[in-house]
Order: structure tokens, then sequence, then C-alpha cells
């Protein structure tokens, strides 16, 4: 789910800077830094969208850098366990599949696949109901339900699943 | 405990909940008992993928099977409830985690703000030293095409009349999202609402069907 967010973060900037567009290079240096990263806590930063307020430079002992205080709006992403998304599959395989939704991967095992789905392997490896009639594969989109996230340094990793009542596949790429 | 464990399987950790109240009863079978019996709570924090598989796996034969081979049916049962032997349906609980000034965003809303952000982009990668982060083009295609309505601030407006009968953003948010058809999906799709379900019914049907008239055609 995408959220609107303050956050704070101290700016280091070298003294080359200085001068009439110190606030350009800071707020560039800023989006540079901050912008594609992800924290446990926020989830992905997917863009700033103002600054709130830069505050007072402090000049560091020893170095000359001078670090500022920013507080600065931005759109995050953050999937939560219980959230119910759309996910686009990316690759099935016989463990399940992967999907991805916005920045977020997603993977569903096949115990949290309906028991009336069978993999079927060949060119293109797909999950199909008995009569044919539904099939996951690469490009369905699918709806699904968060159940565990993993935060990695520079990702968020899902565990979602399909098993519940209104969740399964949307839209499939060969009907479409 | 350890020993009755046999293989080890009965966890001390006492979140994990592993160990059946009936392997007491098994002396010979205790270790098949304590296999079946081995389920681990992947909804705590922390990577277990691997070992979700296994507590699913046992999640539905254990339930179905649950009475047989947990020997005292219904005595065992009730202190396995106790214990937790059916998992709670997963509830979204944005608020909990999240500080208090944080805003959910639809996605319609998201995608509004991100498209105009995409063409003040357009000018600033004319600098060679900034670099669209990819986040950001896989934020902005999933809030496009997961963007249902036409309006989105009716839409907001439409949903915030839900929030006096105690429905959180986050729902709403979810419901947004979702785009969902019945009061039925609703409450399959949010169990929290469950607890309000009689007095949320008629507001929600109204609401849906209010939402249908900004609904983007596919």
């Amino acid at each position: 789910m995408f959220f609107h967010i303050v956050l704070e973060r101290n700016m280091q900037l070298h003294p080359r800077h200085f001068g009439r567009n110190l606030r350009e290079n800071l707020v560039s240096k800023l989006m540079k830094d901050v912008e594609g990263t992800c924290s446990g806590q926020h989830g992905f930063v997917v863009a700033i969208t103002g600054i709130e307020n830069i505050g007072k430079g402090m000049i560091r002992d020893g170095t000359g850098f001078v670090s500022f205080p920013i507080k600065y709006q931005c759109v995050v992403f953050r999937p939560f366990k219980g959230e119910i998304l759309e996910a686009v599959v990316t690759m099935v395989n016989k463990m399940g599949f992967f999907a991805e939704a916005g920045p977020v991967q997603i993977f569903v095992s096949n115990h949290l696949i309906p028991d009336d789905m069978e993999f079927q392997t060949g060119d293109m490896p797909n999950y199909t109901t008995s009569d044919g009639s539904v099939k996951i594969q690469k490009d369905s989109e699918v709806r699904l339900k968060i159940i565990g996230t993993r935060v990695d340094a520079t990702e968020i990793f899902c565990i979602g699943t399909i098993k519940d009542d209104f969740l399964g596949v949307i839209n499939d790429p060969t009907t479409a | 405990m350890s020993e009755k464990g046999g293989k080890g399987f009965s966890l001390p950790k006492p979140s994990l909940k592993s160990t059946p109240p009936s392997s007491k009863d098994g002396k010979d079978d205790s270790s098949t008992k304590s296999k079946k019996g081995r389920r681990v709570q992947f909804d705590s924090e922390g990577s277990r993928e691997p070992k979700s598989n296994f507590s699913s796996k046992f999640y539905r034969p254990a339930a179905a099977s649950g009475k047989a081979d947990w020997g005292k049916g219904g005595k065992g049962d009730t202190v396995a409830n106790a214990k937790k032997k059916e998992p709670q349906p997963l509830e979204l609980k944005i608020e909990q985690e999240l500080p208090k000034s944080v805003k959910c965003m639809m996605d319609c809303e998201a995608a509004d703000i991100l498209q105009g952000i995409q063409e003040q982009m357009v000018m600033l990668s004319k600098d060679p030293t900034i670099k669209i982060p990819v986040s950001f083009d896989k934020g902005l295609q999933y809030a496009n095409s997961t963007s249902r309505y036409t309006h989105p601030q009716s839409g907001r407006h439409v949903l915030e009349t839900l929030k006096k009968y105690g429905v959180k953003d986050g729902e709403i948010c979810v419901i947004a999202n979702v785009c969902p058809e019945t009061t039925d999906e609703v409450f399959a799709l949010v169990p929290s609402l469950k607890a309000k379900r009689s007095t949320l019914s008629q507001p929600l049907k109204d609401v849906l069907s209010e939402l249908t008239r900004f609904k983007r055609a596919t």
C-alpha cells in the first residue's frame, strides 16, 4: 500500500557545494541518496514529494562537512501482513509462483494455492484447475493476500496466499 | 520435554506452540505425533519462508485429521484452541506499526502524485548524474494499473463516510484498492470489519454502489 509520510534525515554537504545553489544541491543530494531505498519500517521510498524544512547546518569538527537536518515528505510503498494486493505473475515453478506488485516481490507457495490447481510443466509452466477453466501463468494478474514479509537491505520480499475467498486470478493474459 | 519430543521437535520457545497437548499421551508414537504436530508459526517477524511450507502443509491436513490424531478429541482440541489450533484470520494492523502522522493513500491518489512527479523528472533527467530509480518506475506502473477510479477525490470522499462507523484509514484504503462488488467480499477480505458487520452492512452497500459510478471503464 502507498503511504504519504514525513521523514527526517541528516544530509552532509561538502563545502564545494555551498553558494547560492546550496538548497538545490542539498535537495538533489537528498533525492539521490533516498529515492529508491528501502527500510523495514517505511518500505520503499518511491518518490520525494516536497521538502518541509531544512534546519541550520552544523559544521563537523575536523572534516569541514556541514550536516543539515532535513524534513521531507515522500511517497512510500510498504506491504503489510493481511493486505490484499493485485500482483502480476513473473515466474511459475513447481514450488509455487513469483509475482510482483510495484517494487515488491511476492512468493506464493504451492501449499497456499488451492488444491484443485495442479502444476503443468512445459514451455509456459502454469497452474491449472482440473477442468482447465482457470490458469495461472507468467503475466497473469492475481489477487493475493500477504501473510508474511521480510526486509532485505535493498528490497522487501513477501509471502502470499490465494487460498482464501475472493482471491486468485483476475486476468488471464491468453484471453486478453 | 526435549526427550519426549524425541528428535527435538518440541522447541523450547513458548511462541512457537509446536507441542500438541496430547504429546503426553504418545509413548512410542510421540515422535510421529510431534512430527505432525510440528507447526512453525511464521506470522512472527523474520524470515521463515522455508518453514512456511511446513506450516501450511500440516495446516489443513492437521485440521482435518486433527481430531483423529490428537487422541483425546474434544479435550485435546479445546486445549489446543487455547494454545492456537485454528489460526485467526490475518488482520491488517497498519495503525499499530506506523506512526500516526502517516497517511494511507489509495492507489489512484498515488498514481496522480507519481504522474506529476514523473513530468518533473523528465526535466531532471537531463542531468546525467540523476538516475530515476527503478522502484519509482515500478511504483508508478503498479499505481496506474491498479488505479480504478476516474475521480480519486470523489472516491475518497465516499469512503470517508465509513469512518464514522469506526472503519480505519488502512481498511478504507484496502477497500478502495480492491474495488469489491459485494459486502461479502469486503468482509471476507478485511476480516477486522467482521465484528462490526451488523452496523456496517447497509452503509457499506451504499458506499459500494456509489463507488461503481466512479469506476474507470476497463
